[in-house]
């Protein structure tokens, strides 16, 4: 029996999925974080769960691995004691950002870090011009300079980023070579070799972020993977912030794809699910207990975008906020609200009824915990409404205090709006359902998609609870609700390919670009590219290489990216990049400018290794009674009903269920409203659709 | 907050009321998102110099985008012009206008209006000012010194640029034929238009799913909500009663003869009082020459900026023309600060508004000293660039603004290099800037000693050269505390002024005023140094520790160490 593994750790728990290759069986174990050393937890999760669904480690066939180290660096400011080399005159270029502070009005408000203090940038004398041409050669003595500094202060690595090194890289690899043969134990980032991609600040800032942190993956996973190969596991991979994984060598060459490596993977996990049902639209929707996260799945593809900060204060909805370091690395694209069970609710001064961002978090947690919370949240909302078992939570473990939940929300919300308390937690589930229904309607409807043609995939410990009145606002028909929603991220890490994304600068007018230049540019990266996957050990016929493109109106500044022919480059080859941006960019902002000039950015390309599809499995009905019994529930439609209480576990294949109805398991609760209608499968999701006139 | 007892009423339910707050601001964002990724200037594609927003059928402010502070108090002037020009609507309306003696606040900041309707119901408008960089006039980039608003450039009162959707051709041609670039300044029109094509549709989509009756109410109510959490937030604040003056370093017209800027006082003094404010500019100078004269509402946009800085730092109240119904704004007609037709105002947008924001600090100083910064760099230090490109023959435009110190605060250093109060957009990459326009940056460095001094540092300046490469350029400066220093507060000291000046091929510099066109010839070096910021809290206080890390990256010379800390590194 061959088994994939894949491990993910959160803030409170590390998850680990495995999926039987053969049936699609899907196991899952949950093991406390072990933040001070995560990797004595990863393995001890392994063992855990390898034991508990009685796996060899021989039968393991890929083992995947989502880690928040490289964030947690950035966020602790843990990361390497770094030097920054720059073109004279342009040390400051990191702090100097791109000038604009984050929050409009907060007095008190904090500058952004800076990965490097300013006593450890140092210049070299050089200069290109704009062109790329030699303005004022290299003083190679200047990297003497360089390499003193790095041997007194006991330094561990180093970003070197020149202005123009995406033009003419020559004397980046002058200082690179230099300072490789004089610091053998330093690593040396180039931003040439990481990023040769325009605009300083932001090819600077991903550099520095992989000085910072590579010497701290690198040790990271070094003492991981001796550990799993200790116990007789494959070889590991970690997943990347654009949804694939790659090996450890790679990743270390360059360690900012390592960051975000989590969130990616329920997307991923979306995707798969799409795959199997054939439904290759969809919209995946995360909600846990602080956040609830979107993302968009267009024709099976994940969507990613290149616009990310790391350890500020996140993308949250559509703007990178300047509080982090940026990182020009593919991301998958998430919209981000911080709604989740455990956000607060409270009534402001003006009268209005609000709900986050503060979170109950964990710990005191929602006040029908009885753990110590006083403030009413979702949750405490959701039980009031009949939507949660007003007995007791995760099979009985987990009492229930619902009349405390009832006082805390008539003293902070009913009382003070002068209402009841059924029709204040009501109030807040449409506030946290409309804050969300923003996140799906940014990655959908505002980038040009009709998300009625889309399906809604929904998990986290949250997420089935709210997903069908969220369909019903954005005029979606389908929810689907996968087997394990409170551990579904985890199978994502084994659901995906090998990916490495590659990205160079060739900044020309399309209509005049020499068609050797762009075929020699995308030749180059295809050479880097099979090197890396034949060095990974991907048979040749799971090899694709995707080429792309960022491009946009000459006069413009953001570009926006479009597949490109593969084969020799042709004429065709551009007008096809020309039609295709003209159309994405009517889609996703309302118009095109047909007969403007279009500039060449950026080539890219998408090197991935295929693993063999993956297909999930939960198995059928279990020996306990589907139906458990009926409460009150209440629904916008209809108000307080009377509402059928079903056990997952107890419903089988092609059971059809008619809201309204709850449907418990053990990591989270399904609500069907009024006029949905729930068919299941026999691979255990639970499809619901919304019935005519809905 | 607490909420313990009743809470103010509101008309609509609570939750409802929510629900399309928010998916009003969400409105305002999404216009500016798709502004800020179509526009074809640096400036605003890039630099995000404008502000998008919704409004009532009235002109006033219902959201306002994360946008700039400077168009807080102005823009809904701008809307209320258009509803007095015209008498009726149609879907697919846009009208544009600049006037700032009809609603505008400097030429180069153009609006685009356009009427949101739900059936035959006008439900209000969706609004999008930004600065163009060239509205025309002699110098490129619209910033020379001149002595009336007609030499400032192209004046567009407000016309109707789109009937129904069908282009205006006339009107069209009046504007491109007066404006340098003309096709990169059409490639923003048309992403100003997308931009409230966006707007007006999410407006009429909340009508469709919510009732025009409902969302006409809530529009109204979003207003009062402001209006009450301002008074809320106010009350919680002592009373009382402070006053400031400061000089601003001349208007850009010399004296015959003279080879200095003449300077001229402004004058403030603020009242708190319960729920209310009043910011009373009685005893500034009359209106000056050169375009250093503010309209009111540009004058008001610096006075609320940072009222919220001191009264909502937490941003809990959303920006709308609500926020301001209990702040009273005075000054003496045909002053600096409410400047009468004909005045030029040009520089006055951003450099009298940022004046005052920093002048209401130091005002309420005496009576809230943990709620106020000290002075930050106090200009949008703009330069401009035009003439030909010598790579390709093509005419250009170019326009920057670079940031000092942002003040230090009653707890925490300054900022350095970072926008402030009423400005906030970013800087061009280099590598960008060169490809666009004939220049090379020489160095963009943080200023050292450039930080007031004081238990709490203000933030550095930056300091950047231009080489204009190729051609001849006819270049422009604003700069403003060139001679008035960035003050400091509780025994902090002031920061550094700017310093502007142009290094010719025979190697002499010479030093430049603070405002005003100069010739830049080929290969000359254009050197600037932007001010930092004040320091809050006596020098001496400061710890130690902090001074020699200062001191060891750079921020602070040993010297200035010794002087002002007195301490030796």
């Amino acid at each position: 029996m061959s088994w994939r593994v894949g491990v993910d750790i959160g803030g409170t728990f590390t998850d680990v999925a495995l999926v039987n290759e053969a049936d699609g069986q899907i196991g899952i174990a949950k093991v406390p974080t072990t933040p001070r050393d995560f990797g004595q937890g990863v393995v001890q999760a392994l063992e855990i769960a390898l034991q508990e669904h009685g796996v060899a480690a021989n039968d393991v066939t890929l083992l995947s691995h989502a880690t928040t180290i490289v964030t947690n660096a950035i966020l602790e400011g843990k990361g390497a004691r770094s030097v920054l080399v720059s073109t004279r005159g342009f040390r400051d270029v990191l702090e100097l950002r791109r000038s604009a502070r984050a929050d409009l009005y907060d007095l008190f408000q904090d500058p952004p870090g800076v990965l490097v203090p300013r006593h450890c940038r140092l210049e070299v004398t050089e200069r290109l011009d704009a062109a790329g041409a030699v303005v004022t050669p290299l003083a190679e003595s200047d990297i003497d300079a360089v390499i003193d500094f790095v041997r007194e202060n006991d330094i561990e690595a180093v970003a070197v980023s020149l202005l123009y090194s995406f033009l003419n890289d020559e004397h980046e690899r002058i200082v690179g070579d230099k300072l490789r043969a004089a610091l053998p134990d330093i690593p040396v980032f180039l931003s040439s070799e990481v990023l040769p991609e325009i605009r300083e600040f932001e090819r600077t800032s991903t550099t520095a972020v992989c000085a910072y942190v590579g010497p701290i993956l690198e040790s990271y996973l070094r003492r991981l993977e001796e550990a799993t190969s200790g116990m007789g596991l494959p070889s590991l991979y970690v997943m990347g912030s654009s949804g694939g994984v790659f090996d450890v060598a790679e990743g270390l060459k360059m360690p900012a794809m390592a960051i975000e490596s989590g969130p990616a993977a329920g997307v991923i996990a979306a995707a798969l699910i799409g795959r199997q049902l054939d439904k290759p639209n969809l919209i995946s929707f995360d909600m846990g207990g602080t956040t609830a996260k979107a993302s968009l799945i267009k024709d099976g593809g994940v969507e990613t975008t290149s616009e990310y900060e790391v350890g500020g204060d996140g993308n949250v909805n559509r703007w990178v906020h300047g509080t982090g370091h940026p990182i020009r690395v593919p991301v998958i694209d998430l919209a981000e609200v911080s709604a989740g069970g455990g956000s607060i609710a409270w009534v402001d001064p003006g009268g209005s009824m609000r709900v986050g961002p503060r979170s109950a978090g964990a710990e005191p947690g929602p006040v029908c915990y009885g753990k110590g919370g006083t403030e009413p949240t979702v949750t405490d909302c959701n039980l009031i409404l009949g939507y949660l078992d007003p007995e007791a939570l995760l099979a009985g473990r987990l009492a229930i205090q619902a009349e405390a939940a009832r006082e805390a929300i008539g003293k902070h919300l009913a009382d003070p709006l002068g209402i009841d308390v059924e029709a204040a937690a009501a109030g807040v589930l449409s506030v946290v359902n409309n804050a969300m229904a923003e996140a799906l309607r940014i990655v959908s409807v505002e980038r040009g998609h009709d998300a009625r043609a889309f399906s809604l995939v929904a998990f986290g410990g949250a997420g089935p609870m709210h997903a069908a009145e969220l369909a019903t606002a954005l005029g979606i028909r389908e929810v689907i609700v996968p087997p394990i929603p409170g551990g579904f991220s985890a199978l994502g890490l084994v659901a995906t390919d090998l990916k490495r994304d590659y990205v160079k600068t060739l900044y020309a007018a399309l209509a005049d670009v020499d068609l050797e230049e762009v075929g020699a540019v995308y030749d180059a990266m295809e050479v880097s590219a099979r090197e890396m996957l034949r060095a990974a050990e991907v048979p040749e016929s799971q090899w694709v290489l995707e080429r792309g493109a960022d491009v946009r109106y000459s006069r413009q500044a953001y570009e926006l990216t479009v597949p490109a022919m593969s084969g020799p480059v042709t004429p065709e080859t551009l007008s096809d990049l020309a039609a295709q941006f003209h159309e994405k960019h009517r889609m996703t902002y309302g118009h095109a400018n047909p007969d403007e000039a279009i500039q060449l950015v950026n080539l890219r390309l998408t090197a991935i290794g295929k693993l063999e599809g993956l297909e999930l499995r939960q198995s059928g009905a279990g020996d306990v009674a589907a139906k458990k019994g009926s409460r009150q529930v209440w629904f916008q439609k209809t108000g307080r009903v009377d509402c059928a209480i079903y056990h997952r576990d107890g419903i089988g294949a092609d059971d059809e269920i008619v809201g309204p109805a709850v449907i418990e398991a053990l990591d989270a609760t399904i609500v069907v409203p009024p006029a949905w209608r729930v068919q299941t499968n026999n691979s255990g999701h639970i499809i619901m659709e919304a019935q005519d006139g809905e | 907050m607490a909420n313990d007892g009743g809470a103010p009423r509101l008309k609509t339910d609570a939750a409802t009321f929510e629900v399309v707050k928010n998916s009003l601001y969400a409105a305002a964002e999404e216009m500016k998102v798709v502004l800020a990724k179509t526009a074809y200037s640096p400036i605003l594609k890039v630099a995000g110099d404008y502000s998008c927003g919704v409004f009532d059928v009235a002109g006033e402010m219902v959201a306002q985008g994360p946008d700039l502070p400077i168009h807080l108090g102005s823009m809904p002037d701008a809307v209320k012009a258009v509803i007095s020009a015209w008498d009726s609507f149609t879907p697919g309306d846009v009208f544009i206008h600049n006037d700032p003696y009809f609603g505008g606040s400097h030429l180069p900041d153009v609006n685009v209006i356009s009427p949101a309707f739900h059936g035959d119901t006008l439900l209000g408008f969706a609004c999008v000012r930004a600065h163009w960089p060239d509205v025309g006039s002699a110098t490129p980039g619209s910033y020379g010194a001149v002595t009336e608003i007609f030499g400032e450039g192209l004046r567009l009162p407000p016309v109707r640029l789109y009937a129904a959707g069908v282009l205006n051709r006339d009107v069209d041609a009046i504007i491109f034929s007066n404006v340098r670039t003309p096709e990169e300044r059409r490639g923003d029109l048309n992403a100003q238009v997308a931009a409230n094509r966006r707007g007006s549709q999410r407006l009429s989509d909340l009508a469709e799913k919510y009732g025009a009756d409902t969302l006409l109410r809530i529009m109204a109510e979003v207003m009062d909500y402001s209006d009450t959490m301002l008074r809320a937030l106010l009350r919680d604040l002592p009373d009382g009663e402070g006053s400031f003056e400061d000089f601003c370093d001349g208007d850009g017209i010399l004296e015959p003869g003279a080879d200095t800027d003449e300077t001229f006082t402004v004058r403030m003094k603020v009242i708190k009082k319960g729920d209310t404010l009043t910011v009373d500019f009685a005893g500034s100078d009359p209106q000056v020459a050169g375009p250093m004269n503010a309209p009111l509402s540009v004058t008001a946009s610096g006075v609320f900026t940072s009222v919220k800085m001191i009264v909502d730092p937490t941003s809990m109240i959303p920006p709308n023309s609500g926020c301001w119904r209990s702040v009273t704004v005075l000054a003496p007609k045909g002053s600096v600060v409410n400047a009468t037709f004909p005045a030029p105002v040009v520089y006055a947008n951003h450099e009298m508004s940022h004046r005052v924001a920093d002048m209401l600090f130091g005002a309420m100083a005496g009576f809230m000293p943990d709620r106020v910064m000290a002075c930050s760099q106090g200009t949008s230090a703009v330069l401009t660039l035009g003439g030909v490109d010598y790579r390709n023959g093509d005419r250009y435009v170019s326009y920057e603004t670079i940031k000092g110190g942002f003040g230090a605060r009653p707890t925490k250093d300054g900022i350095n290099c970072v926008a402030s109060g009423i400005s906030n957009t970013m800087n061009t990459p280099i590598e960008v800037l060169e490809m666009s326009f004939p220049v090379r940056v020489e160095y963009y460095e943080i200023t050292t000693d450039s930080g007031g001094a004081g238990e709490f540092r203000g933030g550095c300046g930056a300091r950047r050269a231009w080489r204009v490469l190729g051609n001849a350029s006819q270049a422009s400066i604003c700069c403003e505390r060139t001679k008035s220093a960035p003050f400091g507060l509780a025994g902090g000291k002031a920061g550094a002024t700017a310093r502007i000046a142009i290094e010719t091929l025979d190697g002499k510099t010479r030093e430049l005023n603070s405002k005003g066109g100069f010739p830049a010839p080929a290969d000359s070096r254009i050197l600037l140094e932007v001010p930092g910021s004040g320091g809050y809290g006596p020098p001496d206080a400061r710890d130690k520790a902090k001074v020699a890390q200062d001191v060891k990256d750079g921020y602070v010379s040993a010297e200035a160490a010794k002087r002002d800390y007195g301490v030796d590194v």
